[in-house]
């Protein structure tokens, strides 16, 4: 099964269980969760589920297209279920089935895995699903986001689009796989994995100290002008402007631009942001629900 | 009759290292609970989990509640009735409450006087009608290291039922008919996919395996021996031993096919024997092999990533040498169990091929030149970078070597261990594999070829973990870098102890994230078994050594009562944990932590466990409690001469005489260590003391006499008290 199949088996499944299929944010994010399909639809009570591929920016992780497993940006498949239905993990293992993985010849496991996300103010109880040993799913009941504690509870379920692929074309550098029609994962993304990972690593025609200073003010103008838009209640474009804040941090973090102390502030600032944004998503969209 | 009573909380997978812990609270809260219910039960309760279900039976429980019966007392007689015999209003509304006429009420003497009182019986009502509430308090009444809301709760007006993980199906039978009870979904949740979970009597086998018909269907069972046999018919194996056992039994017969054993690393490092029988409801074992050109990298960097990261276990040959092969423990009884076995070796190549990445990258580099990395890298946020932590330990490892170990030849290298022992937190292989911290630094340190003082004192300074006198590193372990290591070890653990405290980062009831305790354990273990850890004979005393780590944080500050304290409770833990008496080691500590050298106490105990049941020392002991009585507040004098001038007795003349020969041999004992000497000597005073206080009246009516006197006994209190107060080890 080809990379694209993956993916439409995928969307075929889980939109014939009632996902509305959505596209990825055309932003640079290190995770699915980061998606307001994820971020803004878990708040509130209004049902909602959603699956999408979310591309997934991780500049620490980029290794110059040297790594057969770790790259500067991989591919999630996110899928969004709330309220979580009692039968979730059987729908999940019914996917896993659909896209040629019979669990009666391998060993799946649910091993103990919570998530957290400091910057998002945001954790869940769950599992990483282990396919033979390799870790192909988390699987995440969310508890918070932005502080608030949610009711109902989704269920995040977020797919290693990459791992399974090689799993299932049995390979062993992801650079192999074959992306669709007899073409590799290499000839569509290995120049741009080593472009991207010489950038996160700061090795850029430019002085170190250019480098940061440059990344500092970035985030310091998206950092104010989210604040403004959020001042003006417009929380999806303010989102957007955290999430750049967000990625810029990264950059400074990979490129070794940032101390300790400034490091914990950073995170502590978009966090403020993210809280302030889950607010403020929630007095708009539930009038009625209290906001704590 | 008595009947029987089977719960099964059927959940999604329950965190492996929960399991224990969790099964037993449901057996120690049911108990709680049937009791709290007056049922009566002649079977202890059984309990058995597996990852997806918590199991309790009662074999034998009553069918009726205990009956119950109270006395309710009323108005005080002298109230309740009026002069002429009449009931008070008091009496009469006391009655009518309990639907009685007042003369059938009881009189109940109390200390406070005579009270009416009424007898209420209560007959038990039907087992069956209380089996509800004792689910629903059942519930409420487990607790989790991390629980979760799943839109779920219960009809008793407590809200919320939180959980381990959501509650998919419930057993609840009594005499083989089910017990209605329910757990509701809230009305937010609740709909054609989120429903109530009701009690029933089906049960769920394993996910993927049958005998027959489908995976995961529901199974119908009665009593408990049904229940077993069923959920072993359908691939669950519920007794946990029986899952370890087949575990084992697999991994020696895969092991032996291999040519080897299942590595003593597995036991010794790691709680992965433990762990796997809770991973899984029916176990079994595959083998597979990794290529064997990563046997190249270092075993530590194979067994962590086998042990930790994948829970394999590695196999050695005869001579402990690891061979290119592992076992998986699996949750299947595979068809084809190379299927599994070539898909777990692929997960382990990648993670060898990634390790091999890292260790070749990582060397590429000095540990040198990547402390100034170690400044991003943050310690805790009010004692700054893991780059000022590594300044202060370099710092303070060279005083310890040079000041308190007196070993000026090993400061230079507990300075350059000191600084580069955080430095591998840098390293790609140490993001990976945290577990390897300190390990991988001291490897990286070697292949650099800096001296194996350094080295070592790098690669054990996490250690030691364990408190036994045998515990890791061994002195053949550490070889010719055993004082480096000391000092190195004992900066990190005394820098983050005193550090923290100096934060406010104080270790809380269970709550003790940072390990402060392991580490302060750890700091005073180095301090006991000196001797055998680095052959030095150093009798290191605590205060000096946490006031220069206090240091570089301005002093203890407002720390200093909380830290000494802890310091004094982690080192009379250690002692006791090595067997010596609780009171001997108040004995010991009793002039206060900063004054005790851990090494010189556990010689006093030594010395003292030796003497146990001397009737002389005890005899001494006893009186020594009578000498601090009377001498409480009152210095001993300069010297003796000037009281034996006063003094005239024979008995107190004797003593002061007994006294001048038997000090100068017991402090010269205490100062040689030889503290069994030091106590016979101690001991050899008792005649001459029990004369003294025979014959002689202390509190004498002359002041001059009296002041002699008290000088003389004060002089022996302090002698005795510069070793140990031995008037603890007296039977109160």
């Amino acid at each position: 099964m080809t990379f694209q199949d993956l993916i439409l088996k995928l969307s075929s499944y889980w939109a014939s269980h009632g996902c509305l299929l959505q596209q990825p944010l055309d932003l640079e994010v290190g995770a699915g969760t980061s998606h307001p399909e994820t971020l803004f639809r878990v708040l509130g009570q209004k049902p909602w589920s959603v699956a999408y591929v979310q591309p997934s920016r991780r500049p620490d992780d980029g290794r110059f297209g040297q790594n057969p497993n770790r790259l500067f940006k991989h591919h999630q498949y996110q899928v969004i279920l709330k309220p979580s239905p009692d039968e979730v993990q059987q729908l999940y293992l019914d996917s896993l089935e659909a896209c040629g993985i019979n669990p009666r010849q391998h060993d799946i496991r649910f091993e103990e895995d919570n998530w957290e996300s400091p910057t998002l103010g945001a954790w869940g109880i769950g599992w990483q699903v282990l396919l033979d040993g390799l870790e192909i799913t988390q699987f995440t009941y969310f508890q918070q986001v932005g502080g608030i504690d949610l009711a109902p509870i989704a269920c995040e379920i977020t797919y290693g689009l990459e791992r399974i692929a090689m799993f299932l074309q049995r390979v062993d550098n992801v650079f192999d796989l074959e992306w669709g029609g007899g073409v590799k994962y290499a000839e569509v993304r290995l120049q741009e994995e080593i472009d991207q990972s010489k950038y996160a690593f700061g090795q850029v025609d430019m002085p170190a100290e250019e480098f940061a200073a440059l990344h500092r003010d970035l985030f310091d103008k998206n950092f104010a002008f989210a604040e403004t838009l959020l001042a003006s209640g417009l929380i999806w474009p303010a989102l957007e402007h955290t999430l750049k804040c967000s990625h810029l941090f990264n950059i400074l973090d990979s490129s070794g631009s940032v101390g300790v102390t400034e490091r914990t502030a950073y995170i502590l600032r978009v966090r403020q942001l993210a809280v302030k944004l889950a607010r403020a998503y929630v007095e708009a969209n539930e009038p009625k629900a209290e906001v704590q | 009759m008595d009947r029987e009573l089977l719960i099964e909380i059927g959940c999604e997978e329950i965190p492996a290292s929960w399991l224990p812990g969790l099964t037993r609270q449901v057996g120690e809260q049911l108990d709680a609970r049937l009791k709290e219910f007056r049922l009566n039960t002649d079977a202890k309760t059984e309990t058995f989990s597996t990852p997806r279900r918590l199991t309790a039976r009662v074999a034998k429980l009553a069918e009726r509640q205990e009956d119950f019966e109270e006395l309710v007392t009323g108005p005080p007689v002298s109230a309740a009735f009026r002069p002429d015999g009449d009931p008070t209003p008091a009496a009469a509304g006391f009655a009518r409450k309990y639907n009685v006429e007042v003369p059938a009420l009881e009189r109940h003497d109390t200390p406070k006087g005579t009270y009416l009182a009424y007898r209420v019986h209560q007959r038990g009502k039907a087992t069956v009608d209380v089996l509800a509430e004792v689910m629903g308090s059942l519930l409420r009444s487990l607790t989790f290291p991390k629980q979760m809301r799943w839109d779920a709760y219960l009809e008793d007006g407590k809200g919320d039922l939180v959980f381990a993980r959501p509650i998919r199906w419930l057993v609840l039978l009594y005499g083989g008919r089910v017990v209605p009870f329910v757990i509701r979904r809230t009305e937010i949740a609740q709909g054609p996919t989120v429903q109530d979970v009701r009690s029933g009597s089906n049960t769920y086998g394993h996910r993927f395996l049958t005998t027959s018909g489908r995976a995961g269907r529901a199974i119908k069972v009665k009593t408990f021996e049904d229940y077993q046999s069923r959920l072993l018919e359908n691939f669950v194996i519920l007794d946990r031993p029986e899952r370890e056992s087949k575990i084992r039994r697999e991994l020696e017969m895969h092991a032996r096919k291999l040519g080897g054993r299942v590595s003593g690393l597995v036991a010794a490092q790691s709680s992965l024997l433990q762990e796997v029988p809770d991973l899984v409801e029916y176990p079994s074992v595959i083998a597979g092999h990794f290529p064997v050109e990563f046997l190249q990298l270092p075993e530590e960097v194979l067994t962590t990533t086998m042990i930790h990261h994948q829970h394999y276990f590695p196999v050695v040959d005869d001579e402990g040498r690891l061979k290119p092969a592992f076992l998986a423990v699996i949750n299947m009884q595979a068809e084809k169990p190379e299927i599994i076995a070539r898909n777990s070796e692929r997960v382990l190549t990648a993670r060898l091929r990634d390790a091999r990445f890292f260790y070749d990258q990582d060397r590429n580099v000095t540990l040198e030149s990547r402390l100034p990395r170690l400044s991003t890298i943050l310690f805790h946020k009010k004692l700054g970078s893991y780059k000022e932590k590594a300044d202060r330990v370099a710092s303070l490892a060279a005083w310890i070597a040079r000041d308190a170990l007196r070993q000026p030849d090993a400061a230079t290298h507990a300075e350059q261990a000191g600084r580069l022992c955080k430095a591998d937190l840098a390293t790609d292989m140490v993001r990976e594999l945290t577990e390897l911290q300190g390990t991988m630094g001291g490897i990286y340190a070697r292949e650099e070829n800096l001296p194996v003082e350094v080295w070592k004192a790098i690669y054990f300074h996490y250690l030691p973990i364990g408190i036994e006198a045998e515990a890791a590193p061994t002195a053949a372990q550490l070889g010719k870098a055993a004082v480096t290591w000391a000092a190195v070890s004992l900066a990190d653990k005394l820098d983050s102890v005193v550090g923290m405290f100096a934060a406010g980062e104080r270790p809380t009831g269970s709550r003790d994230p940072l390990g402060l305790r392991r580490q302060a354990q750890g700091a005073v273990k180095i301090l006991i078994d000196l001797p055998e850890l680095t052959g030095l004979d150093t009798r290191v005393t605590l205060g000096p050594l946490l006031s220069r780590a206090a240091e570089p944080f301005g002093g203890y500050g407002e720390s200093a009562a909380p830290l000494l304290t802890f310091i004094a409770d982690r080192l009379a833990y250690l002692l006791e944990q090595r067997g010596f008496d609780v009171r001997s080691v108040r004995a010991v500590m009793h002039a206060g932590i900063e004054q005790v050298s851990p090494l010189a106490a556990r010689r006093k105990l030594d010395a003292l466990a030796h003497m146990t049941g001397s009737p002389a020392l005890l005899g001494v002991a006893t009186l020594l409690k009578r000498v601090k009585n009377i001498t409480k507040g009152i210095a001993a004098p300069a010297s003796l001469d000037a009281v034996r001038e006063v003094v005239r007795e024979p008995a107190e003349q004797a003593l002061a005489a007994e006294m001048g020969t038997r000090a100068p041999m017991i402090l010269a004992a205490a100062e040689r260590g030889d503290f069994r000497e030091a106590f016979t000597a101690i001991a050899a005073l008792q005649p001459a003391v029990a004369k003294f206080f025979d014959d002689v009246l202390v509190m004498a009516e002359d002041e001059r006499l009296r002041t002699g006197r008290l000088g003389l006994v004060a002089t022996l209190r302090d002698l005795i008290l510069g070793i140990a107060d031995i008037s603890e080890i007296v039977n109160d």
